[in-house]
């Protein structure tokens, strides 16, 4: 999953080597731009409805996705880490593609029971504007929300990678291609 | 105090809609300049776009969010109106935050400096009003990421003295009526007792 608004941005030069090291790896890798198709982040009232209702999502385009979700192993997240989230296109593919019947469904009290325990490991690839130290402050709420809220949705032995880029506007080119290095390098050795 | 509300709700006839009711009637009662933004009632696009990401370090916002850069600049209260999902703010309201909360109206950066400068100064008060589907204890767990965007990185931009209040209503899928009308009640008096 890719969210950056400029197809030569760094953010997909990212892209491209978790996609590299994957491939390395064995992985076969479905690759979702999210800019580049043009995926609408906003839920509809009809989605809404359809999420209150139990019912599946109207959008055909977004239940491919929740299937194609259902068949992964490994999630890669990678986007820009913009008000310490990640851009609202990404938010709102959570939102729209992890509905009841797709990540979670409630049993009979009403209580969430995750069902992506096909998903064994989650991996979120993020740059930052910020200093570590300041994306700590702030408490990395893009982050926690995939580690920790969307890991929720998978199973109990699911594991989390989490690569960040700081301060990225002051960062040189030799920082740049080390942690695409990182990203390959990260990706390839994946258990 | 000039107040700006952002609501954020798909459906007009919501739970988040009656609490946007309560929050403006009590308000206005107050005696406070009130002003509401209705995100998705307006058609809103949250999507941050390839020629924002291509002038983002020049000042100022693309034409089309420049309104709501000024009623950010106008108010000293900001309230946030709207559901908690996937631990955060809707998508439609973290859009609303990626395009108009950008250089020159939220944040300024010195040329070659390092560190953003707060430019949102004339905000004193930031108070979100939002509902949780799951339980204080699942939102904790997940580390109240919607939370902490709002009174850690939202309030960075703003006077160093902003007071944040949050006003959450947690397990409120499997509320009652009662549990409802108590939170409205709650946000009622919360903000009738906000000084002009």
């Amino acid at each position: 999953m890719s969210a950056h608004p400029c197809a030569d941005s760094y953010s997909h030069a990212i892209t491209a080597a978790a996609t590299t090291g994957l491939e390395r790896h064995g992985h076969q890798v479905t690759a979702l731009d999210l800019y580049d198709i043009d995926f609408p982040p906003a839920m509809t009232k009809d989605e809404h409805d359809a999420y209150k209702a139990k019912q599946p999502p109207p959008d055909p385009t977004v239940r491919a996705h929740g299937e194609l979700v259902q068949q992964a192993d490994t999630l890669v997240f990678v986007y820009p880490t913009w008000w310490s989230g990640p851009p609202a296109v990404l938010k709102g593919w959570l939102e729209r593609v992890l509905v009841p019947g797709v990540a979670f469904t409630f049993d009979a009290k009403g209580k969430v029971e995750p069902a992506l325990t096909n998903v064994k490991r989650v991996v979120g690839v993020s740059t930052y504007g910020s200093p570590w130290s300041y994306v700590k402050l702030v408490n990395d709420n893009g982050r926690r929300t995939l580690t920790r809220a969307f890991r929720l949705t998978c199973g109990r032995g699911t594991k989390t990678t989490w690569l960040g880029l700081y301060s990225i506007d002051t960062s040189g080119p030799n920082e740049r291609t080390a942690f695409l290095d990182r990203v390959e390098h990260s990706m390839t050795h994946m258990k | 105090m000039n107040t700006l509300v952002v609501y954020c709700h798909p459906d007009p006839e919501s739970f988040t809609a009656a609490v946007r009711d309560a929050v403006v009637e009590s308000l206005t009662a107050g005696g406070h300049d009130v002003r509401v933004r209705d995100l998705y009632g307006e058609g809103f696009d949250p999507k941050f776009s390839a020629e924002e990401r291509r002038t983002h370090l020049a000042p100022g916002p693309l034409k089309s969010v420049e309104a709501h850069a000024e009623e950010l600049h106008w108010c000293r209260h900001l309230v946030l109106v709207y559901p908690t999902w996937w631990s955060g703010q809707p998508s439609m309201l973290k859009g609303w935050m990626d395009r108009v909360w950008v250089r020159g109206v939220a944040w300024e950066l010195a040329p070659g400096g390092k560190r953003i400068k707060a430019r949102l100064k004339n905000v004193r008060r930031i108070t979100a009003v939002t509902t949780h589907g799951s339980s204080k204890w699942v939102n904790v767990l997940e580390g109240e990421g919607g939370k902490r965007t709002v009174t850690r990185s939202l309030r960075s931009v703003c006077h160093p003295l902003t007071r944040t209040d949050w006003l959450a209503m947690y397990g409120a899928d499997a509320s009652t009526a009662e549990q409802r009308e108590a939170f409205l009640a709650a946000v009622r008096r919360k903000l009738g007792k906000v000084k002009r």
